[in-house]
């Protein structure tokens, strides 16, 4: 639970004709994370991927060709076949079958769209008509007149007056016929002889004439009318090639969903082969499982080979490296928790994996800040309905719902102990204090807490350090045993100097404090003496000097910056009982007698306390876990655990 | 950011200074013109601020169109960071003006389209625009038309200009039609993004955008002249009848036939040999181009001195920016091709390879 999954690195080495089983057992448990095998042995043959490549490539191009094919027939891809059924397809077997699905398919959308485009353009003519429907006259004589010539088109709207400027010198009409935002139905006339300076301008100009190759003759409402019924008549034949569209879709769509993953199970597979490490007549596989889930894919793994050698260990935390890969798994109420430490960073195999902490601090600190009955009950039922995906426009929050929810318990809970239930504190007891009436004490404790939970991030440093041998980071790191006795004895000095009867004497903490603050400041001397090594002295004494006092300045900074921060988690909760009564004051002047007005207020602070602060108290509460917590003990940077399998991955 | 004047500006105008305290100095440049051949001109630009793109690829794969593609990054980093730091109110306009390199990759993509090349040699062709473009680049040119590939700009900015302008293309199948309708489209807007500005910084942006315009403007109007020999409607409908030197009447004039030297001299009475230039116009022409572009450069430059606070100082940043990338490019394509240093200095922003000389 406090460690990423423990991990066991295997090594097989599988006979040639093994190999297909072998993989399909390792993609079909999904449980085995890859790593590329090629520079695993100097035995591996150089090169020797380029043929499952080769096979990448050619299973690729399948899968595409399939995913066109089904998109263009309107099919769901259909979900991945269960374990175990995916052997790999012969591409030259399936590939004639694919072709002749994806020309059959092609050629009734091919006809459809060309039914579409006809639909769409008769259409395009009835819209360019209908602005010049009442003019009783006939396009075409008008375009045959002897001594007018005129262009019934569309032009783009800021092209108009540049097209009046440019046939300033010839007398001419523009008439706009019909406008909206961006493009115009305009007659432009002339004399016809300057016809051509009226084309060039109009062509230039973006003038699109109307284009009526099918139904040219007659008024525009002669015109319109027939092509109503050339509409109607492309409306039957399109209502056809649906119909031949749909029939092919049921004939069709099994098979293609079928050939689709089985191809993508086979690119998938070969291109996991691809890693493999091909030995004179064996191949080297190699990666890391899960200790807890290796017997049971040992066991597999013999079943499919006979003669497959397997080596397997453990990989031991103190000497692992960053290429562990790091499964945390989480389930449950601890899984967006896990989020949230992996937006911050994954943990490396040999450290803490922080999401218990998290999913204990976290709700403690938000509960804290947002500490009331009503309003964390209304978070609570928030955050059930994110996870419920009723709401079909609040989908993309479900993964947040669990996280809301707890946050959401853990405000109702402190509210108890506040006493607040929507900002009123006269209808429960307070069970353990009031924020609104006890301010400073508040913040005290908050400053206590931040403390108490920075001592435990030194603590937690102190233990990673532990657990990867890193004893130069144990001892001397600001963050270590000599950070921690520094920012106890100063804890201990403040304490002792202004607490009457304190029972040390604050000179033991000054020298305790000087002590340690003396192994930080020179810690990187003293590091690389115990690592046996000459102490490095950068730039000179002098300004070696300046850079350690420096350096001091800033723990001793951080440390008092970091114990303040706390303080925002009793001005937070402070805050909530203050901006609750206010909307309260605010409801009873808009309506003194407790009308509309006031009940409209009362929701409008409402959704302001949940949405606005509920938003601004989780930011900060993640700014504490991130910069005051984290920072403490928490490297980060771990490989994320990828297992190989033939189904679509779920993100840890 | 929120504020104008001041507030707006202050950590804008520091920021920018710093940036512009790493443009290359004269001893550099004196070394690239001086550089032997392309490779020692990566050699030297690697130890410069563009050393950290160069350096992202292997030498192996650095040919001089990479290599350029590459100092690119450094003016497509310079104007993501500037549309941040901007206040809120000038965002739109610089977004505007960096969207001429989107164009300018939308007119390389079609080019690519229209003459069936690959998405291999078109790739390094573009400026690398980065994530906020808006063109599915590699989608467009496996499209194999370029009517599919103005289909799958549906949903952009750009798509309602070209869709409208295709019925040209379909019956000139010529792409001339949709640059000119996507080059007038995009100045429209810009100059629209200009007037939306505050005064304090309307002001600036149009002396310095509306140069660059001019230089445009007025170079269509001369080429549609000179070598397309349209007639006036025409290079009146493909040109634009505002700027900030340069009139509408200018540009009707070059169009009705007016002495276009005379134009030009009267418009910029500091340039001089214009003349001279358009006696042989395929080469004077880019000449002209360089001497106006200078013009445009000592504009930005001027806008570092007075008053600090307002939007003339990035925006002339980030063009001198973009010069000082021009230069280069021209350096390293002259330095591939073994043309002598006569043959490129003419074609320079800087002269005699100092920046401070040409630009002051």
């Amino acid at each position: 639970m406090f460690l990423p999954k423990e991990m066991t690195e295997i090594e097989l080495v599988v006979p040639d004709q093994d190999l297909l089983a072998v993989a399909n057992v390792l993609a079909g448990q999904g449980v085995f994370h890859q790593v590329d095998a090629a520079n695993a042995s100097p035995e591996v043959i150089p090169g020797s991927a380029s043929s499952w490549q080769e096979q990448t490539t050619a299973y690729a191009a399948l899968e595409r060709q399939l995913q066109a094919t089904v998109r263009l027939l309107g099919v769901e891809e259909g979900s991945a076949p269960p374990p175990g059924q995916s052997p790999m397809v012969e591409i030259e077997a399936v590939r004639p079958l694919v072709e002749h699905m994806a020309r059959e398919v092609r050629e009734v959308n091919d006809l459809l769209e060309a039914d579409r485009k006809r639909l769409e353009q008769l259409n395009g003519y009835l819209r360019q008509l209908e602005p010049v429907a009442g003019i009783p006259l006939d396009i075409s004589a008008l375009q045959k007149s002897r001594y007018i010539f005129s262009i019934l088109g569309v032009i783009p709207v800021v092209n108009l007056e540049r097209l009046k400027t440019s046939l300033a010198r010839i007398p001419f009409v523009v008439l706009p016929l019909r406008q909206d935002r961006q493009h115009a139905v305009v007659w432009l006339a002339g004399t016809r002889q300057n016809a051509d300076t009226l084309k060039r301008a109009a062509r230039s100009a973006y003038l699109n004439p109307l284009n009526l190759p099918d139904v040219q003759e007659g008024t525009p409402s002669e015109i319109i009318r027939s092509l109503h019924v050339a509409i109607g008549r492309a409306q039957e034949h399109l209502g056809a090639q649906e119909a031949a569209i749909v029939q092919l879709r049921r004939t069709r769509e099994e098979e293609l969903q079928v050939l689709l993953w089985r191809t993508r199970a086979s690119r998938m597979l070969s291109e996991a082969m691809a890693r493999f490490g091909r030995l004179r007549y064996t191949y080297l596989i190699v990666g890391w499982v899960p200790t807890g889930k290796w017997a049971a894919l040992s066991e597999r793994l013999r079943q499919a080979s006979k003669n497959i050698l397997v080596q397997a260990h453990s990989g031991a935390r103190s000497t692992a490296g960053e290429n562990v890969p790091v499964s945390l798994g989480h389930r449950g109420v601890l899984r967006p928790f896990q989020q949230l430490v992996t937006m911050f960073a994954r943990p490396r195999y040999n450290e803490l994996d922080p999401t218990f902490l998290m999913a204990l601090t976290f709700p403690l600190l938000f509960g804290a800040m947002f500490g009331d009955v009503g309003h964390g009950l209304e978070l609570a039922l928030l955050g059930v309905l994110l996870s419920s995906r009723k709401v079909r426009a609040l989908r993309g929050l479900a993964g947040l719902g669990g996280l809301i929810t707890v946050c959401g318990v853990a405000g109702c809970l402190f509210g108890f102990l506040y006493g607040s239930v929507f900002g009123l504190d006269t209808i429960l007891p307070a069970l353990w204090i009031r924020p609104i009436d006890n301010i400073l004490e508040i913040l005290y404790i908050s400053v206590g807490a931040g403390i108490v939970l920075l001592s435990a991030g030194f603590l937690l440093n102190i233990y990673n350090a532990g657990l990867t041998r890193d004893w130069p980071r144990l001892f001397l790191d600001r963050n270590g045993v000599t950070g921690l006795v520094l920012y106890w004895s100063l804890l201990g000095l403040a304490a002792a100097s202004l607490i009457a009867g304190f029972p040390v004497p604050p000179a033991v903490f000054a020298v305790s404090a000087a002590l340690s603050g003396l192994a930080v400041m020179f810690s990187e001397v003293l590091k690389r003496l115990t690592d046996g090594r000459r102490p490095l002295v950068e730039g000179g004494l002098g300004t070696y000097a300046i850079q350690t006092v420096f350096e001091m300045f800033d723990t001793l900074i951080a440390m008092l910056s970091n114990s303040l921060s706390y303080v925002r988690v009793g001005a937070f909760a402070v805050a909530h009982a203050g901006l609750s009564s206010v909307f309260f004051i605010l409801a009873v002047l808009i309506s003194p007698g407790h009308g509309a007005g006031y009940w409209i207020m009362v929701l409008i602070g409402n959704l302001f306390i949940v949405g606005f602060e509920g938003l601004i108290v989780g930011i900060q509460t993640m700014r504490l876990e991130y910069y005051e917590f984290f920072s403490k003990f928490f490297l980060g940077g771990g490989m994320p655990y990828s297992p190989l399998t033939l189904r679509p991955k779920v993100e840890e | 950011m929120s504020g104008s004047g001041v507030s707006g500006y202050a950590a804008v105008n520091a920021r920018v200074r710093a940036m512009y305290s790493g443009r290359l100095t004269a001893e550099v440049w004196a070394g690239l013109n001086g550089a032997a051949d392309v490779k020692t001109l990566i050699g030297l630009l690697k130890n410069s601020v563009y050393g950290r793109y160069l350096n992202a690829v292997e030498e192996k794969s650095l040919s001089p169109r990479r290599t350029v593609f590459q100092i690119e990054n450094r003016v497509a980093d310079a104007y993501a960071a500037i549309v941040h730091w901007v206040p809120v109110h000038a965002r739109a306009f610089m977004a505007q003006l960096y969207r001429r390199f989107e164009v300018d990759n939308l007119k390389a993509v079609l080019r690519g389209v229209a003459t069936g090349v690959s998405w291999n040699r078109v790739q390094f062709v573009l400026f690398p625009f980065g994530p906020s473009t808006v063109l599915p680049a590699e989608k467009m040119m496996e499209s194999g038309s370029v009517r599919s590939a103005v289909d799958k700009l549906r949903g952009t900015p750009y798509y309602d200009t070209l869709n409208h302008a295709m019925e040209r293309y379909r019956a000139e199948q010529n792409l001339f039609p949709l640059e000119v309708a996507l080059d007038l489209d995009y100045w429209r807007i810009l100059w629209s993004a200009v007037h939306q500005l505050p005064t304090r910084d309307r002001m600036p942006s149009i002396r310095i955008a509306g140069s660059m315009m001019d230089v445009n403007n007025l170079l269509w109007a001369i080429r549609y002249k000179v070598y397309y020999r349209l007639s006036e409607e025409e290079i009146i409908n493909y040109t634009l009848p505002f700027g900030y030197r340069v009139r509408d009447e200018d540009i009707r004039g070059i169009a009705a036939g007016a002495d276009i030297s005379q134009t030009v001299m009267r418009i910029y009475p500091e340039v001089t040999d214009v003349e001279a230039l358009l006696e042989e116009p395929r080469s004077g022409l880019p000449q002209l181009e360089v001497l106006l572009t200078r013009h445009v450069a000592k504009q930005c430059r001027a806008a570092f001195s007075g008053d600090p606070f307002h939007l003339g100082v990035p925006l002339a940043f980030i063009l001198l920016s973009e010069m000082e990338t021009q230069d280069l490019t021209v350096l390293i394509e002259a330095k591939a091709m073994g043309t002598p240093a006569a043959g490129f200095q003419p074609y320079l922003l800087m002269s005699g390879g100092s920046p401070d000389a040409a630009l002051s």
